[in-house]
C-alpha cells in the first residue's frame, strides 16, 4: 500500500467515525423516547438516567387501547387517505396539462403555484375556522380533507410536472395522430408510464397530511381529532404519563419510517420541489 | 390547435378547488380584517384599517416580528453551517452514505409535533434527560424552557434539529452536480481543500443556497408546530413569533378581525421575501 492510499483509507475512516458519532448524538432524543416508552415509572425518573431496565410493553398497549389512540389513528387514516385520493388525481391532471403547454404559458402558472405554497397557513386557518363554523362543518372529515387537498395541490402539481416532463412528447403526438383525445392520451398512454411518479406523489401527500398539525388543531374536535393533535395535547400534560406519551409518539413515528425507506431514492426530488414540511 | 385547447380543461378540477378553498378564504380574510369582530359575539363593526394601524403601533406585534426574525437568522445560520458540513462529509464518504442519509434524515421526516416532543423530553426541567444527566454530576442547570434567553436558544436549536437534514440534502444533491473537471483543475493548480471549497465549490452552489435560504425564511414565518409544543410562545411572550401571536389572537382571544389583519401583514412580508428572491428562483425552476 503506498502512502497516498494509506492517507485515503485514514481519511475515510475518520470521516466515517465523525459522521457515526454525530448521527448517534443527533438521534439521542429519538432513542431516549423509544427507551422511555418501554420503561416503568420507577425506571423513567432515575438520576443518573438509566439505559438498563426491565422493558415493558404495557404503555404501548395502554396508549392505543385505553387512551383512544386507535380512534385517532383511524381519523388520521381517513383524513390522509381522503387527501391522497383527491389530491393526486386532480393534481396529476393539472400537472400533465402544464407539462404539455408551451413553456411561456406554463412558467407563470408554476410560479403562481410556488407562491401559493408559501402562503402562511395561519392566515388561511382563520377564515377556514370562521367559514367552517358558519357552515357547521367544524369537526367533520370533509372540511379538513378539503383544506389539506388545497394546500397540497402546488406540491403535487410541481412533483408530477417534473415526472411528466420526463415522458417524451412524441408519445402524445403519436397518440394524437392516431385520433386520441387529450383525455384518452393521458389515460391510456401517459398514466401507465407515470406510475412511479404517482407512487412518489401519493406517498409524499400521505406524509404531508399525516404530519399536518395546524389545520387539524383548529378544524377538528373530539370526533375527528388526528394523531398529531392527540399527542400534542397528551404529551404536555403530566410527567407521570411520560411512558404513555412516549409510546404514542414512537407509534406515530413508525409508519413514517417505513414510508421513508420507500421514497428514499426520491427524497431529493420531492423535497427540493416542495419541501415536505407543509 | 383543438388538442391543445382540450388540455386547459385538465386544469379545472385542481384550480377550481384552489380557488374555492384557498383564494376565496383569502379574500374573506381580507374582508374580516376590516372589522372589529369577536367570534361568538353577535355583531361585526366595520373599522376600516383600524386593525392594521392598531397592530403597527403595538409593542407586542413588533416584538413578535423581531422574535421571528431572530429565530429565522439563528436557525438558518445553524442549519447552513451544519448542513453544509454534513453534506460535504457525505459527499466525500465513499461507502454507507445511504444508511447515514436515512438516519440523519429522520428528524426532518417524522411528524414535527412528535419530533418536538422528543426534544421537550430532553429539555424539561428536573426530569428531562439533560437535567437528570447534569444532576448526576451535581451541576445546577438553568431552566432551559423557562428562561427567556434559553427558551429562544432552545427554539432555534429545535428548528435546526428538524430542518438541518433538509438543508443537508439539498446541498448534497447540489454537490453531486458539481463540475469535477473544475475541481481537478484547481487541484492541479495546487489549491488545498479549503481553498477549493471556498473558491470553487461555494460559488457554484450560490443559486441553490439562495433558493434554500429563501424557502427556509418563508418557512419560519409559518413556523408553528414546534413553538406551540415546545414553549407555547412563552415564557411570557419570549418565543412568541408572528404566527404564534396570530394564533393567540384568533383562537385564544377570538379577535378574528385583528388576527386576519395580522395574517395579511404576514403575507405581505412573505410576499416581499418571495419578490426579493424571485429572480434567482425563476432561473432555478426551469431545471429540476
Amino acid at each position: 500500500m503506498n502512502s497516498g492510499q494509506a492517507t485515503r483509507v485514514r481519511n475515510q475512516t475518520l470521516l466515517f467515525i465523525g459522521l457515526a458519532v454525530f448521527t448517534v448524538l443527533n438521534l439521542v432524543p429519538l432513542i431516549w423516547a423509544a427507551l422511555t416508552s418501554f420503561k416503568n415509572p420507577a425506571d423513567a425518573f432515575t438520576v443518573p438516567p438509566t439505559i438498563i431496565f426491565e422493558p415493558t410493553f404495557e404503555y404501548h398497549r395502554q396508549v392505543w387501547l385505553e387512551r383512544g389512540f386507535v380512534h385517532y389513528l383511524i381519523n388520521s387514516l381517513i383524513v390522509s387517505a381522503g387527501t391522497v385520493l383527491i389530491s393526486v388525481p386532480i393534481g396529476s391532471l393539472a400537472a400533465y396539462a402544464l407539462s404539455r403547454m408551451p413553456q411561456r404559458r406554463a412558467s407563470p402558472i408554476l410560479f403562481a403555484l410556488f407562491t401559493i405554497r408559501m402562503f402562511p397557513h395561519m392566515l388561511l386557518a382563520i377564515p377556514f375556522f370562521v367559514m367552517g363554523s358558519f357552515l357547521n362543518m367544524i369537526d367533520t372529515y370533509p372540511l379538513l380533507i378539503m383544506a389539506l387537498v388545497a394546500i397540497n395541490q402546488p406540491f403535487t402539481i410541481w412533483l408530477m410536472y417534473s415526472f411528466f416532463l420526463d415522458i417524451p412528447r412524441e408519445l402524445d403526438e403519436a397518440a394524437a395522430i392516431d385520433g386520441c383525445s387529450p383525455w384518452q392520451t393521458f389515460r391510456i398512454v401517459i398514466l401507465p408510464l407515470a406510475r412511479p411518479g404517482l407512487t412518489v406523489a401519493a406517498l409524499f401527500s400521505l406524509l404531508l397530511s399525516y404530519n399536518e398539525f395546524l389545520f387539524a388543531l383548529v378544524l377538528t374536535g373530539i370526533r375527528t381529532k388526528t394523531l398529531p393533535v392527540a399527542i400534542a395535547s397528551f404529551g404536555g400534560e403530566d410527567v407521570s404519563d411520560w411512558s404513555i406519551s412516549a409510546a404514542g409518539a414512537i407509534g406515530i413515528m413508525l409508519p413514517i419510517v417505513l414510508i421513508m425507506i420507500f421514497v428514499q431514492r426520491h427524497l431529493v426530488r420531492g423535497l427540493t420541489i416542495g419541501a415536505v414540511k407543509g | 390547435m383543438r388538442w391543445q385547447r382540450g388540455l386547459w380543461l385538465f386544469l379545472v378540477p385542481s384550480f377550481g378547488l384552489m380557488t374555492v378553498v384557498l383564494l376565496w378564504p383569502l379574500g374573506y380574510a381580507v374582508y374580516l380584517s376590516t372589522f372589529d369582530y369577536h367570534l361568538g359575539s353577535p355583531g361585526m363593526r366595520f373599522v376600516g384599517l383600524a386593525n392594521y394601524t392598531q397592530l403597527l403601533s403595538e409593542t407586542r406585534f413588533w416584538q413578535s416580528l423581531w422574535t421571528t426574525i431572530g429565530i429565522a437568522l439563528g436557525s438558518v445560520a445553524v442549519e447552513f453551517g451544519l448542513g453544509f458540513a454534513l453534506a460535504l462529509a457525505l459527499y466525500r464518504l465513499t461507502f454507507s452514505t445511504r444508511v447515514f442519509m436515512i438516519l440523519l434524515f429522520l428528524p426532518h421526516i417524522i411528524t414535527p409535533v412528535v419530533a418536538t416532543l422528543f426534544l421537550k423530553w430532553i429539555l424539561t426541567s428536573n426530569w428531562g434527560l439533560l437535567d437528570a444527566t447534569l444532576a448526576t454530576f451535581n451541576i445546577n442547570p438553568p431552566d432551559w424552557l423557562g428562561n427567556p434567553v434559553w427558551a429562544r436558544i432552545c427554539v432555534v436549536l429545535a428548528d435546526a434539529w428538524i430542518f438541518t437534514p433538509f438543508v443537508m440534502l439539498v446541498l448534497y444533491a447540489a454537490l453531486q452536480t458539481l463540475d469535477q473537471a473544475q475541481i481537478e483543475a484547481a487541484k492541479i493548480d495546487g489549491a488545498g481543500g479549503w481553498r477549493i471549497i471556498r473558491h470553487v465549490v461555494l460559488p457554484s452552489l450560490v443559486p441553490v443556497i439562495v433558493f434554500t435560504v429563501s424557502v427556509r425564511l418563508m418557512d419560519v414565518f409559518r413556523f408553528f408546530d414546534t413553538i406551540y409544543v415546545l414553549t407555547g410562545g412563552g415564557p411570557g411572550t419570549a418565543t412568541e413569533t408572528i404566527t404564534m401571536y396570530t394564533y393567540q389572537l384568533g383562537f385564544q382571544l377570538l379577535q378574528v378581525g385583528k388576527a386576519s389583519a395580522l395574517g395579511i401583514i404576514t403575507l405581505v412580508i412573505v410576499a416581499a421575501i418571495i419578490a426579493t428572491f424571485s429572480s434567482v428562483l425563476q432561473r432555478g425552476y426551469g431545471r429540476n
